[in-house]
């Protein structure tokens, strides 16, 4: 582009030349704009395990001080505006680079309606493939732009050419068609009653008390119980169980779109923490109605945690929950991306399998570059401030401590009146993309939540579809699954406490915990062969068997975590600072934590003893001696200081199954989903598309909770039973669940401690906007 | 159920986590506990099963799109080689990495390699050919010694060992279970030649019989691809172990 | 009409006696213009200001200093720092690079800026953070190296010291941005928190010295009666308002990277915010040398044969290079307080600490007379 030579004709130009470039080329300081899941891998390759500071790399909070923007993949439509303003306020000269595939070509998103291309934004230097990109391509890429800073132009990968072997042409070749089917009108049931024998009692019980206001009362499984009623009648049946049945949060927002059949099925799934018997049970209510005009009273009154999902579910659908501010109001999506794109009308791309003459498809429209910096706040809004003595502090996206999510805050003096978040400048839009692909391709898109937790995002998903296949997974499998979704809980945690450190100024304990991540990634990859983005669970077991020398190796690392997670207590987690800083700090009381809906840790923090590996087990965690952590304090500090015990329990978790594992041994795979294939029981290679390819899944709809790093994954998966793509997928994450409680967390907190809350949190925006 | 409960410093307790934090940062100064891998002069030694890049081997290949369908990034899209057979091309624009495709090929023609450092100037570059993937690439080595991250009972401690790690693996080519295509109920057969033209290695043929089109499947041509199977629109062809 | 003969009876009686480097130095001296030239560098005012611990020394300390910082707190974290600039030397002139590429880069000014303060103030800044070098005393007792002596020395010294912030508050208020503005607020506050404790441990030592020259100051540290033996609390309040001055880790709160992003400074690029960033290492030198001065005894130290007079100030600068490589390292061991926190440490433990330290100075003087 034009401006690439721009920035080496000033280089070039003057009798200093040599010493400008000499310069840039040993201090490009990248700004610190973290655009998504990449940035866990920028974190690394500049973390000690790679350290880029050797190369003169310093990353710098503020563009107007550097010079240097490492784009970490998707850039979305809200995200371009940033993009697009630091990048025009940065001085010259400055070069860009953009690492992960979402950033070039988009990766496994690349027909996601919320997805822009980088390289239409802003002039790019350097492409580095991966996805997530490995910190030595990172820093490959750093090498690779100092070294064309300098005028050494090299490629960095020189393929050979090798002429293919010319057979006879035998004759014209048809070429097949995609191996998705889609159902024309499918049949969709979302209470297709259960066998199980569970349940009588609380069906009965329901009926009792909803007495007349029901359509139907279904057990669609078990632990999980779906009730129709009428649209008008919602109110009432939410009102009678959230009083008489102690029902106190909804766990998930869910509309569903029939168009065939103008309606659309809107669904509340909620729970119970209060009482303990109700605690894994999943009550589904639901109802429907016409698409013209489709309104609804909001349910946020009754529970607060419905809130931000409601507002959501609005944005993609235009379904009018009545009675919520939020009604009307762009939330997660930017100004230019399509309206409610979740319906079905609104079609992706399809997939191509043939090479049609260019290498660039058409589908890639350059997308205009976006001209306004899109601040959803109204002038009102600041004007009110004002007037009542406050100022406006718009943060993030690009803010060395914010991530990518943007907060305005009203503060009076230096205490926050109110925070207003702005989720989704990383939403990627999965639930309308895992529409689009066969389930088995939608474990990596899935995984993709959470880069820095894959495991557990990856167990969420397999588990559902396990969930409604029926499959059991074989005991060898079920431990090793257990053993990487502890070391992926103790990896998210290491990144939140790093993080958490980063945001208090402390430096030194980011690289401790990233040196603890280094080495829970070191196992990971040696059994999977990828360092953040495994992929490796798949329904019915685990890819491949794991070999005894890694399980070893991970016995190994139970014991030899306590010397660096000792240093890492020692200088920052019983540092006074720390603990000036964090105690009393953004207090979450018990009750406001069930109001708002928490999940997992946090809500631990605040005094619930609720853990779904306790309360609905799965894999092997009833099998294995661990204790649940809880706390009562539910400040910043009492948050993390669970989430270490919880860690530390994780790592008793993991030391018991590898001593287990090592007696066990069999198939990895289910026989159920291999079917004939059963040489491919420990080791799928060679019949991964032939075993998992037509998978469909039978109708209805298929809803499981897994307790991911950071609190409840929710997936809830709705198949017509003739498509082998999913019909609708819900994820709830948990950090979309926690975002309501860190707004309230924020309240009367003092301004700097925004850090200390957010750290607390470990908000994963990735996560939360899916 | 474990309860964790924030603890409270007095001045005594302030004093002495200060001393400690103080102290173990004056240790590392000493002695530090370095896990740093210095990477353009040594690389992380990556294990045999690492997903990086990945090679072709024609010989191998059935042709039979599997890799391409599997693909969730839709990054493999099959290229017609002059001889007319299909064989994958890869965009690693997209490629996410995954190796559902090196785990799907029944043929084993597709090969992991530990490739993954690589810096493109142009995007159209990262398209890759087939005709490129077949012989590894070359791409820039600075490094002069490698490292292994050996963890033990104690500790983590880096090994660096001089010399230049294999990026190419020798991993035996894997083959999915032999099948061959068959037809089941040859009397629903229509006759829409969609299976022979689909087959790539012509095991299905027609011929015409007193004006009745009627397929043939040879057995030994066939590779079992499964894309006759999958194009029926009848249904009536299965795929079977050899 | 000055009177030349005066001026240079005034500078060759006055001359730094290095024996070692005396037979090199003598025939230069002899020559006309050279002559001139060395005597004048040779005087020991001049001397101390321009070389050692003046200009160049602040000059060397500031490429240096940031690479000791970031190879130290590198160790620290299990890393190793910058590098590959220059393999052989652990890469060293990695700050030579950074001021360069600085120098080179574009000079932002937004349209909300107050165009003529922004680009003066990060220059005027210079004044203050300089002036007190004038009243270092890097010597002895009985050798004073010092370029001004006079009775109120540490008085100016305070003046010009306090005066930093006033240009810090410029600085933000020239760049109209609201995290700037969030920082000088900060700033602000957090400099009348440490000032008052600063100014009465100051007093304190001056008490104790019975002198606020600089000479008579390190007269009274003679043998090992440094300042810190004689009164620790007061060096030890001393070194927490210095570290809140220069507004290090844990009291980065005015620049607080993740919180307002630099604060002040979130506006500047290339080279004024070169000379922002190089600014925080100038008042780090200096309140550690003034430091040095107070408390470790200036120049004091065993007698380098062969330097003479030089080996004060090479003890002087080792010492304050020690103090600088402390308050450095700290940024590896502390997370940041809350603007709240640090005010209450200054306002109130700190406050404290130098009211008692003054006490005990007064009692001190009272015994000793």
């Amino acid at each position: 582009m034009e401006y690439k030579n721009a920035n080496i004709r000033f280089l070039e130009s003057g009798l200093l030349s040599p010493f400008k470039k000499w310069a840039a080329k040993w201090s490009l300081w990248p700004c610190h704009f973290i655009t998504s899941c990449c940035g866990v891998e920028l974190a690394h390759a500049f973390a000690c395990g790679y350290d880029g500071e050797r190369l003169g790399t310093l990353n710098m909070g503020i563009s107007r001080q550097s010079n240097y923007i490492i784009i970490e993949g998707t850039i979305t439509r809200k995200m371009a505006r940033a993009l697009q303003f630091v990048w025009g306020q940065m001085p010259d000269p400055k070069f860009v680079n953009v690492i992960g595939a979402c950033g070039e070509r988009g990766g496994i998103f690349w027909n996601s309606y919320n997805i822009t291309h980088p390289s239409d934004i802003v002039p790019i230097d350097f492409f580095i493939p991966g996805c997530p990109v490995t910190p030595e391509a990172l820093l490959r890429g750093v090498r690779a732009t100092q070294d064309k800073i300098i005028g050494k132009d090299r490629k960095t990968i020189e393929f050979k050419k090798v002429e293919l072997p010319f057979e006879k042409r035998l004759k014209e070749r048809m070429v097949p068609t995609s191996p998705k089917l889609f159902a024309p009108t499918p049949a969709i049931k979302v209470d297709v009653k259960s066998e199980v024998d569970w349940g009588k009692e609380l069906e009965n019980k329901l009926k009792k008390e909803l007495d007349g206001l029901y359509k139907s009362i279904t057990i669609t499984g078990k632990n999980s119980i779906a009730i129709r009623t009428a649209q008008e009648n919602l109110m009432e049946v939410a009102r009678k169980l959230r009083d008489q049945m102690k029902m106190d949060h909804v766990k998930s927002v869910n509309v569903i779109e029939v168009p065939h059949e103008r309606k659309f099925i809107v669904e509340y799934v909620v729970s119970s923490y209060s009482v303990e018997e109700l605690m894994p049970v999943l009550v589904t209510v639901f109802t429907e109605m016409g698409v013209k005009d489709a309104k609804i009273q909001s349910l946020t009154s009754l529970w607060e945690s419905a809130n931000y999902s409601e507002r959501e579910m609005h944005e993609f659908f235009g379904v009018l929950f009545d009675g919520n501010e939020g009604m009307g109001k762009k939330f997660i999506l930017a100004p230019d991306t399509p309206d409610l794109p979740l319906r079905k009308e609104f079609k992706l791309p399809d997939e191509r399998y043939v090479f049609e003459k260019s290498v660039t498809p058409e589908f890639m429209v350059p997308i205009e570059p976006p001209k306004d910096l899109y601040i959803p706040i109204s002038e009102e809004f600041v004007e009110d401030a004002y007037a009542s003595d406050e100022i406006v502090v718009p943060i993030g996206p690009h803010h060395a401590g914010s991530g990518h999510l943007r907060v305005t805050f009203r503060i009076k003096g230096d205490i926050i009146v109110d925070a207003i978040p702005e989720p989704g400048f990383v939403h990627r839009s999965m639930e309308k993309l895992a529409e689009t692909k066969l389930y088995v391709q939608n474990i990596p898109l899935f995984e993709r939540l959470a880069i820095n937790d894959p495991v557990n995002m990856n167990l969420g998903y397999v588990r559902t579809i396990e969930k409604a296949l029926g499959i059991e997974v074989p005991e060898r499998a079920q431990y090793l699954r257990t053993i990487m979704a502890e070391l992926s809980r103790i990896e998210a945690f290491y990144y939140d406490a790093a993080i958490f450190s980063l945001f208090f100024g402390h430096t030194t304990g980011f690289m401790y915990s990233m040196a603890i991540r280094e080495m829970i990634i070191e196992a990971l990859m040696r059994m999977t062969g990828s360092r953040s983005g495994p992929s490796f669970l798949v329904p019915g077991g685990i890819r491949r068997d794991i070999p005894d020398d890694v399980l070893g190796l991970t016995d190994n690392i139970t014991f030899a975590i306590h010397k660096r997670m000792k240093k890492f207590e020692d200088i920052f987690v019983n540092n006074p600072v720390t603990i000036a800083r964090a105690k009393g700090v953004g207090v979450l009381t018990k009750e406001d934590a069930i109001r708002c809906g928490m999940v997992g840790p946090f809500l631990r923090a605040s005094g619930v003893n609720y853990d779904i590996r306790k309360i609905a087990p799965y894999e092997v965690y009833d099998k294995l001696d661990w204790e649940v952590t809880t706390g009562d304090d539910g400040d910043c500090l009492g948050r993390f200081l669970g989430r270490l015990e919880e860690i530390k329990q994780s790592v008793r978790i993991v030391k018991q199954a590898v001593d287990a594992v090592k007696g066990i041994k069999g198939a990895v795979l289910s026989e159920d989903v291999l079917g004939e294939y059963k040489e491919a029981s420990s080791d799928i290679k060679g019949n991964f598309f032939r075993v998992f390819g037509n998978l469909v899944l039978p109708k209805g709809e298929w809803t499981t909770i897994t307790e991911a790093g950071r609190g409840t994954l929710l997936f809830s998966i709705i198949s017509d039973g003739e498509s082998n793509v999913p019909y609708r997928v819900r994820v709830m994450t948990p950090c979309w669940m926690n975002l309501r409680g860190f707004m309230e967390a924020l309240k009367g907190a003092r301004y700097a401690d925004f850090w200390a809350v957010y750290g607390s949190f470990g908000y994963f925006p990735p996560e939360a906007d899916r | 159920m474990k309860k964790v409960a924030t603890p409270e410093y007095d001045i005594k307790d302030k004093l002495k986590h200060h001393v400690s934090a103080l102290s173990t940062a004056a240790k590392e100064v000493v002695m530090p506990l370095n896990v740093t891998t210095q990477y353009p002069r040594e690389r992380r030694k990556m294990p045999d099963c690492f997903r990086g890049y990945i090679l072709f081997d024609p010989e191998r290949c059935i042709s039979c799109f599997q890799c391409s369908f599997v693909c969730p990034a839709n990054a493999i899209w099959m290229k017609e080689a002059p001889s007319g057979r299909y064989y994958p091309t890869l965009d690693y624009g997209k490629c996410i990495f995954c190796h559902f495709c090196v785990d799907t090929c029944p043929g084993g023609a597709l090969k992991q390699t530990k490739i993954h450092d690589v810096a493109y100037k142009d995007m159209d570059e990262m398209f890759t050919l087939t005709e490129e993937m077949i012989e590894p690439p070359e791409i820039i080595r600075e490094d002069e010694g490698y490292v292994d991250y050996v963890i033990d009972k104690e500790d983590l401690s880096l090994k660096r060992t001089k010399g230049i790690d294999k990026l190419i693996v020798d991993v035996a080519p894997s083959q999915g279970v032999p099948l061959v295509s068959l037809c089941v109920e040859p009397e629903n057969c229509l006759g829409c030649g969609i299976c022979e033209g689909m087959c790539e290695s012509g095991a299905v043929s027609s011929l015409k019989e007193d004006g009745m089109v009627r397929m043939k499947i040879d057995v030994d041509k066939c590779t079992g691809c499964g894309l006759c199977v999958k194009e029926c629109p009848m249904q009536i062809l299965r795929l079977f172990r050899e | 009409m000055i009177d030349i003969n005066a001026l240079i009876s005034t500078i060759m009686n006055n001359q730094v006696n290095i024996p070692l480097l005396q037979p090199l130095l003598d025939p230069l001296l002899g020559m006309p213009v050279i002559g001139y030239i060395i005597a004048l560098i040779l005087w020991k005012p001049f001397f101390v200001l321009i070389l050692i611990p003046g200009f160049a020394t602040m000059g060397i300390m500031l490429l240096i200093l940031p690479w000791i910082e970031r190879k130290m707190v590198g160790r620290m974290q299990w890393r190793v720092g910058p590098r590959e600039i220059s393999p052989h030397t652990r890469g060293i002139i990695q700050l030579l690079a950074d001021s360069l590429r600085f120098l080179f880069q574009e000079v932002i000014i937004h349209k909300d800026a107050h165009k003529l303060y922004f680009l003066q103030f990060p220059f005027l800044y210079f004044i203050p953070v300089l002036l007190p070098l004038l009243f270092i005393n890097a010597g002895t007792a009985g050798n004073p190296l010092v370029p001004i002596q006079t009775d109120y020395a540490l008085q100016i010294m305070v003046a010009l010291i306090s005066l930093m912030p006033v240009f810090i508050l410029g600085v933000g208020w020239a760049s109209n941005n609201r995290f700037s503005f969030i920082g000088t607020v900060r700033e602000a506050f957090l400099y009348f928190a440490y000032e008052i404790p600063f100014i009465v441990v100051i007093l304190a030592m001056i008490v104790l010295y019975g002198t606020s020259n600089t000479v008579g100051v390190i007269d009274k540290q003679s043998g090992v009666w440094w300042g810190i033996i004689q009164n620790p609390l007061a060096a030890l309040t001393f070194f927490i308002a210095t570290v809140m001055a220069t507004a290090r880790l844990p009291f980065e709160i005015p620049e607080a990277d993740q919180e307002v992003s630099f604060g002040p400074f979130v506006e500047y690029s290339g080279i004024a915010f070169g000379l922002a960033y190089v600014m925080g290492y100038e008042k780090m030198y200096v309140l550690s040398a003034i430091m040095t001065m107070l408390f470790l005894g200036g120049g004091s130290g065993p007698v380098i044969p062969g330097l003479g007079d030089l080996s004060y100030g090479i003890w002087f600068v080792i010492k304050t290079l020690i103090v600088l490589v402390v308050m450095a390292n700290l940024r590896g061991v502390y997370p940041r307080y809350r603007l709240d926190q640090g005010l209450r440490i200054g306002w109130g433990a700190m406050l404290i600490l130098a009211l008692i330290a003054l006490g005990w100075s007064i009692v001190v003087m009272g015994v000793r007379l």
